[in-house]
């Protein structure tokens, strides 16, 4: 009964169009991000901090980035992790090359040049789609996975292409413990989460929904296919980028192109497929489900052993974690194959009404 | 059919010939569409009635001819260029999009006359926060003419034909069109759908003096509520004039009206 919009009535359509229409939801995510700030770090331990919450907030950002692209827009993209490559490398040169270059600004810049590299791999959309143009982007991967191992001017002369940064701070505060880590990742999260949600409810994300579900149609209302499509990869691209660049910067602190593998571009997509395509929430659940649940897998299988008196051996704790990992993707993508987001409104939807039918 | 004026000539189709390999989808076609008319198009599958609204709009660039548009002279349209031009469409199959909302669906129609740039939509302030509020504003009135006002939150997928139809002229009035093609805008439908969509379509052309280019196999409909009639029949214009002329005319008669006439 408390999830309901009864009474909440609106008298301004600025009232109606705002990010969180009903008041419950509001508040849920201001609690949401509030006991992220202040209450997470009273509670978790260093180990959770770097081995969990930082890439899930970090691949969080890149799975919304490429969900921007790949669910909102409609391009399929499998280059994602040659973005966050691009992100991680340009931010890297920014910050060496460029006297006084503060952190914050060279992974920006690291994102802003991912956008523009994004923009030129993403011109094929212009003419190929779907599948085709899948292995269009790919070739960003392997271009990209090669320029940063064989071009040395791009790693600094390391000869095998592995970087490190140090010394961290942004505006005078040292980003070197794993809480203050966390506590950037998720600022920058929360603040770029918010500009998308704004981007894909204002006109750009109408036209990036309206290129992916009737191409014709939008043409024919006066959107640009060009503009629409090529906006979408710069957005996106940015978005990945920066998540590229923190993930070098600050989750690894060195790193190499391997970091940045095809492997990694699989991985964002597939968050963005069990997570939901189209849905800012999807996101966070795709990067939660791929980033915490095998982990969850590896801590609970010994304890769960336990209870029925049985000792797992770690070999056969990491065989379980890989079959039910891929049981449940299956079984998530049978069940509702618009993504755990899906389920989410679903559940929204029956609480509205609880406890009637109707 | 109170305060509308037929005025001057505003869309001019000379010559217009389109071909698909060796298939003449359009041959030498000419005809014209005044200004605040009602402008069927009509004849048989296949006749090249969609296709001539696709030239029209810039879907289709035809081979030969020439299209003059408020006075200019142009061989092909381009689409973005039509619609900035004030030439709207529906499809004949349903084309909304389907993941959106009847509201976001219609809102894409005023993307034209929305002018601020990516980084104040991210922040939504200025331009970007007032331009939303005022698009939804004018797209308010569209949806309350149009009568969906119960239905601006669903997605139009859920809908019915009925109503996804409506949807879809909607979304067109957004632009506020001077020209507006609808593509058999009653297919499919049963009567009161029909004659619903019959008073929506005349309204718009009463109220906001819209000129309508429309393709209907309806014979009533079409005889009811156009001003002129052009008949197509394999690509080649076999008729022109008001509906009683066109109904006279022999080879319509026996190209397409046949014995139910």
């Amino acid at each position: 009964m408390l999830y309901r919009e009864n009474g909440q009535f609106k008298t301004s359509y600025q009232a109606d169009q705002q990010i969180f229409p009903i008041a419950q939801d509001r508040l849920g995510v201001l609690l949401l991000i509030a006991f992220a700030f202040v209450g997470v770090p009273f509670l978790v331990d260093e180990y959770m901090f770097r081995a969990i919450l930082i890439p899930f907030l970090i691949l969080s950002l890149a799975s919304l980035g490429v969900n921007l692209l790949v669910g909102y827009c409609g391009q399929i993209t499998l280059g994602a992790g040659a973005f966050m490559a691009v992100g991680a490398y340009a931010g890297y040169n920014f910050l060496i090359r460029v006297p006084d270059m503060p952190v914050l600004g060279a992974i920006l810049l690291g994102g802003v040049s991912a956008a523009a590299v994004g923009i030129v791999f993403g011109v094929p959309s212009l003419r190929v789609r779907g599948l085709y143009l899948a292995v269009a982007t790919l070739a960003a991967q392997f271009f990209w996975d090669w320029a940063f191992l064989r071009i040395k001017w791009f790693t600094n002369d390391s000869s095998s292409g592995s970087v490190s940064v140090a010394n961290l701070d942004v505006f005078g505060v040292e980003i070197s413990s794993p809480l203050s880590k966390y506590l950037f990742c998720l600022t920058v999260l929360v603040v770029l989460s918010l500009a998308a949600k704004n981007l894909v409810r204002a006109t750009i994300g109408r036209q990036w929904m309206a290129i992916r579900d009737m191409d014709v149609a939008a043409a024919v209302i006066g959107i640009r296919p060009m503009y629409a499509k090529l906006t979408a990869f710069a957005v996106s691209s940015f978005y990945v980028g920066v998540a590229g660049a923190l993930w070098g910067f600050v989750h690894l602190g060195s790193w190499e192109p391997a970091a940045f593998s095809v492997d990694r571009s699989f991985q964002l997509l597939f968050m963005v497929i069990i997570g939901g395509l189209g849905s800012i929430m999807g996101s966070f659940f795709g990067a939660a489900f791929i980033v915490i649940l095998p982990i969850f897998l590896n801590q609970i299988l010994p304890v769960f052993g336990a209870i029925f008196g049985v000792e797992i051996s770690t070999a056969t704790v990491s065989h379980f974690e890989i079959m039910i990992f891929g049981s449940l993707i299956v079984f998530f993508l049978i069940v509702e194959p618009h993504g755990l987001a899906r389920l989410w409104s679903t559940g929204k939807e029956k609480l509205r009404l609880w406890p009637f039918p109707h | 059919m109170s305060g509308r004026k037929i005025g001057d000539v505003i869309l001019d189709l000379n010559n217009i010939s389109l071909s698909f390999g060796g298939v003449k989808a359009l041959q030498n076609i000419s005809f014209n569409v005044m200004e605040h008319e009602v402008r069927a198009i009509i004849g048989p599958n296949g006749a090249g009635k969609s296709s001539m609204l696709n030239v029209i709009n810039g879907v289709y660039h035809p081979q030969e001819g020439e299209i003059i548009f408020r006075g200019e002279h142009r061989r092909d349209m381009d689409t973005h260029q039509a619609a900035e031009q004030g030439i709207a469409r529906t499809f004949q199959n349903i084309a909304l999009f389907k993941g959106m909302s009847v509201l976001d669906n219609i809102m894409t129609g005023r993307n034209l006359r929305m002018k601020s740039n990516l980084f104040m939509q991210a922040l939504w302030i200025g331009p970007a926060r007032r331009e939303e509020l005022e698009h939804r504003q004018k797209v308010e009135e569209i949806i309350d003419f149009l009568e969906i006002q119960h239905i601006r939150k669903t997605p139009v997928g859920r809908l019915p034909y009925g109503l996804q139809k409506r949807v879809d002229l909607a979304r067109a009035l957004a632009m506020e069109p001077e020209v507006l093609l609808l593509d058999e805008p009653m297919a499919g439908m049963n009567v009161e759908e029909k004659q619903d969509m019959c008073r929506f379509i005349l309204d718009v052309n009463d109220q906001f003096g819209t000129t309508i280019v429309l393709i209907e196999h309806d014979m009533g409909v079409v005889m009811d509520i156009s001003d002129r009639v052009v008949v197509l029949d394999y690509g080649k214009k076999i008729g022109d004039g008001v509906p009683d002329e066109v109904r006279a005319n022999p080879e319509v008669i026996s190209a397409y009206l046949g014995a139910s006439h």
